[in-house]
């Protein structure tokens, strides 16, 4: 909402300084009609935006202006001086208040009905009368704001500034090209050796450029918000044509995209946005039989991790109906009958991105035509991203969309094949194996080349026999590497390549046309040297060799059962102060924080860490020494207290598919598992909250009445009577819930509370107290009564 | 009329490309070939940060293409936002056409028919005016 608040501020600002020269032309000569169009544009545009975000004010300003410029503009009043002094003080006044909000100030109140008044025509002499006397005051209304106004108009002038995407465009070009100037630079540099009068300032300018070079692109990034905006509106009328009630739930507007990425997912999501409301969700009577709530959900939820935007579209419709999907599938001729009963659920709701398919009964107007999920999913897949779908008859569909965040720059593995460089995009990157490995097993079939790995027969090709530039005969597999490629579809296949050799982050640019048309390859990019390298398109790769449908009716079997076996928990490895691999629950895990070596303190048995000004128990440091300056830690929740364990270096989150093997002997393990063929032991959550947890705070505390009169009491008791979760309170007047009373305390309470402490000064009881006393120094018991209380209140 | 044209020289033959369409002529240097592409595509080299796909007008014309190909000219043509870099034999200089392109009865030769947008006569003598278009679609070598 702020985005678009300073848009709003923006704009008018905008207008205002671009009709500037029309307010004075129209001051000169009222009756020009070009001029009043111009200024009744913008008081029209003022009001609508003002109505959108609840100014009433400037609402009231800009439609009592509105009201009188289109008098004019109707012929029914002859615009005079008088008027326009008006029309101009009410812009002025517009501009000051716009420039108050854009600072985020308050604009002091009054003077508006004088303006209106102000424009009032002349045929009431009465207004007449006293619209001179509002020139005077308006000075007076300037000056309260002399201060304010002139800093925030800055302010506001700064804030945005709109440039033409070209420009843009043209200024990353630039960036680029000064980028691979410097690569080319470094290069000589190295080869000269070293020369540290030069070395210095180079390092600077390759600081420098690269973080212009995240500027830039930064520049080109837009908040999904935008995206957002549009869809209460489509949702709306939707509904409405349907007779459906829907609620939108939108989360994560503020994650940034891609300008133009952003454009391209507009049209596969409002895609996705009809099936859900037509197919999706039911119409009100059936969700109440249903026991659901009448109106309708639909979330979007957007989330960025690392290089990429996750887009979630759940409704809580009724799920899609994969039986009669498969039914259609097969009334459709893309499947059999027998190759259909072999699918696994996920199998079956995976036929919606099928072309050809619809579940909807009836063609209505607003989907089902014919233009599928296929089409969405080729659209998602042409910018790089991924589509998911899980689905749940009765409860609801989800769509995950996986999006690269720009649609330029993408991850990517680059590998060598006869000689030369390939860029494949990482999102396809499943595994990389050496051929050479124990683990992995050439087989035959046919012709075709078969690769075994984790107990799976993958489908083998060869990058090079792909490009023709060599025979499958004459590769030998064994010293090859393995690139496992794991399709949006769900299908694998192996990539053999000559060698691989790094990650790197590509831009990548459009290739000719017909290059294009051997579907090899997916773009271009330039090496850091200067030199071009081909982005290969492995989805397109798959379709030219059969893979995808090979893979369905050959090896589906093997397949759907690593796709139920694939219950998998995500975790988060880390490296311990003792430099052991660790790995914790990424549940666990709420956020990764860095904290000076000061802000922990360690005290024999007792060790804790300052995070933001709270203090939470410190783990992991009896692994090993504390690094001098900064500490990584893990904060590890329960859901309802957190702890802080120390690490060396946070590595990096995976999958554990396999099992936990469980560990007896370390009760800090919880197990083993196996991480990429690493053991590696999981820390047991359980323990440590168990025994580090720091006790819970009650949100109404009890509270708990001291003796005013004792210092003993408030320096010695207080502190205890606080940890054991009372609020202390040494007020007669006030109620407390428990009172401790010292014997030799004679003061009298005028208000006493509903439970009463004593405590003796004397280990021994006294015989003339008959009062079921504690002696004061006797902890355990104290600590004791007072849990009893407050078990009592709370029970 | 009086359009201006590069001169230059493919496959043996006075050829010339409309200079409007040139934005520069280059020295190719070094090529990344692109595997499993026509042949007259024979790779990419890079301009600065822009990637050029080479086409060499030989082949593309249906003739022999020339083995060596480094510091060999070529011009720089942008056909629908993709930059091209097109290989002639040799570059010369501009000048002006003194005829609109004509049709000579019988054709210029099966590539050259199709390539061609007709004749011009220059100062150098009649010279084939390239439809460039024609060249990066690369359809002629197929068909010829």
């Amino acid at each position: 909402m702020d985005d678009l608040l300073a848009d709003f501020v923006a704009e008018t600002s905008e207008m205002l300084e671009a009709s500037g020269g029309e307010i004075v032309a129209w001051e000169a000569d009222p009756s020009d009609r070009a001029r009043l169009d111009t200024i009744f544009r913008f008081v029209h545009t003022v009001k609508g935006n003002c109505g959108f975000f609840d100014f009433p004010r400037l609402e009231k300003l800009s439609h009592a202006a509105e009201d009188a410029l289109a008098e004019c503009r109707a012929g029914r009043r002859e615009p005079d001086s008088t008027l326009v002094s008006a029309v101009l003080a009410i812009v002025d006044r517009i501009s000051e208040m716009t420039d108050a909000i854009g600072a985020g100030e308050e604009f002091p109140a009054g003077g508006d009905d004088a303006l209106i008044a102000a424009l009032q025509s002349d045929e009431t002499p009465g207004v007449v009368g006293e619209a001179p006397s509002i020139a005077p005051e308006q000075p007076a209304v300037g000056g309260v704001d002399k201060d304010a106004a002139p800093k925030a108009a800055r302010n506001a002038v700064q804030r945005t500034i709109r440039l033409p995407t070209d420009l843009l465009d043209e200024v990353m070009k630039g960036v680029s090209d000064m980028v691979l100037a410097r690569n080319d630079l470094a290069r000589r540099l190295r080869e000269a050796g070293e020369q540290p009068t030069i070395d210095g300032p180079f390092d600077r300018l390759s600081t420098i450029l690269a973080d212009v070079r995240t500027s830039i692109t930064r520049m080109r990034m837009q908040r999904l918000e935008h995206l957002f905006t549009s869809f209460p509106r489509l949702v709306r009328d939707l509904s409405t044509e349907l007779g459906k009630q829907v609620m939108v739930d939108l989360e994560g507007g503020e994650v940034e995209l891609d300008r133009e990425m952003v454009e391209m997912v507009r049209d596969p999501l409002t895609h996705i946005i009809r099936n859900a409301i037509d197919h999706g969700l039911e119409g009100p009577g059936e969700r109440i039989k249903t026991g659901k709530r009448e109106i309708g959900l639909l979330k979007f939820a957007a989330r960025q991790s690392g290089n990429q935007i996750t887009l979630a579209i759940t409704d809580d419709g009724r799920g899609i109906d994969t039986d009669r999907l498969a039914a259609k599938a097969v009334a459709a001729g893309i499947y059999s009958q027998s190759e259909i009963d072999r699918m696994s659920e996920r199998r079956k709701l995976y036929l919606i991105f099928e072309p050809g398919l619809s579940t909807a009964e009836k063609v209505s107007s607003v989907s089902g035509r014919g233009v599928g999920m296929d089409v969405v999913r080729s659209n998602i897949e042409r910018v790089g991203g991924s589509i998911d779908v899980t689905s749940k008859p009765g409860e609801g569909t989800s769509f995950y969309l996986k999006l690269p965040l720009t649609l330029s720059i993408i991850a990517a593995l680059t590998v060598g094949s006869g000689g030369q460089r390939y860029a494949i995009p990482r999102s396809y990157v499943e595994e990389i194996v050496f051929g050479s490995s124990d683990h992995v097993d050439f087989a035959e079939a046919g012709e075709r080349r078969l690769v075994t790995f984790r107990g799976q027969r993958v489908p083998c090709l060869s990058l090079g026999e792909i490009l023709g530039i060599e025979a499958n005969e004459h590769v030998d597999w064994e010293s090859r590497t393995l690139v496992l490629i794991r399709l949006a579809t769900d299908d694998v296949f192996a990539l053999a390549v000559d060698r691989v050799y790094d990650h790197e982050d590509v831009v990548v640019k459009p290739i000719a046309p017909a290059i294009m048309e051997t579907r090899l390859y997916a773009g271009t990019t330039l090496l850091d040297d200067g030199k071009p390298m081909m982005l290969i398109d492995l989805p397109s790769i798959a379709q030219l060799r059969g893979l995808v449908t090979e893979m369905r009716s050959s090896s589906r079997v093997d397949e759907e059962e690593k796709v139920e076996d694939r219950k998998t928990t995500p975790i988060m490895l880390f490296t311990g102060l003792d430099g052991r691999q660790r790995a914790a629950r990424l549940e666990l895990v709420r956020r990764i924080d860095t904290i000076s070596r000061d802000a922990i303190d360690i005290e024999g048995s007792r060790a804790q860490a300052v995070i933001d000004g709270a203090i939470f128990s410190l783990v992991g440091h009896e692994y090993g020494d504390l690094p001098e300056e900064k500490c990584r830690l893990l904060r590890l929740s329960d859901g309802e207290c957190e702890i802080a364990y120390a690490v060396r270096e946070v590595l990096d989150a995976a999958n554990m598919e396999g099992e936990i093997v469980p560990s007896t002997v370390d009760p800090a393990i919880e197990g083993v598992t196996l991480i990429g063929n690493q053991p590696v032991p999981v820390i047991d959550g359980h323990t440590l909250f168990a025994s580090h947890r720091a006790p819970r705070r009650v949100d109404h505390p009890m509270s708990c009445r001291l003796p005013a009169d004792s210092d003993w009491a408030r320096t010695i008791l207080g502190p205890l009577v606080e940890a054991a979760g009372y609020r202390v309170s040494t007020e007669d007047s006030e109620e407390a819930d428990v009172e401790i009373r010292l014997a030799e305390s004679t003061a009298e309470i005028s208000c006493p509370a509903r439970r009463v402490i004593h405590l003796r000064p004397e280990p021994e009881v006294a015989v003339e107290d008959t009062s079921d006393s504690i002696y004061r120094y006797d902890r355990e018991a104290l600590l004791a009564a007072l849990k009893q209380f407050r078990m009592g209140k709370t029970a | 009329m009086n359009e201006l044209l590069l001169m230059c020289l493919i496959a043996g033959r006075r050829a010339a490309i409309p200079a409007i369409q040139v934005q520069s002529v280059i020295e190719i240097g070094e090529i990344t070939p692109i595997p499993g592409v026509p042949a007259f595509i024979r790779g990419l080299t890079a301009l600065r940060s822009q990637a050029l796909t080479v086409i060499d007008c030989s082949i593309a014309l249906g003739f022999e293409g020339q083995a060596e190909i480094a510091d060999q000219r070529a011009a720089v043509v942008d056909v629908d936002g993709h930059l091209y870099a097109l290989m002639v034999d040799a570059a010369y200089d501009v000048g002006e056409a003194r005829s609109e392109p004509m049709d000579v009865p019988g054709g210029f030769g099966p590539g050259w028919q199709a390539a061609a947008r007709g004749m011009v006569e220059t100062d150098g003598g009649p010279t084939l005016l390239i439809d460039v278009q024609t060249i990066v679609a690369g359809s002629i070598a197929e068909a010829a």
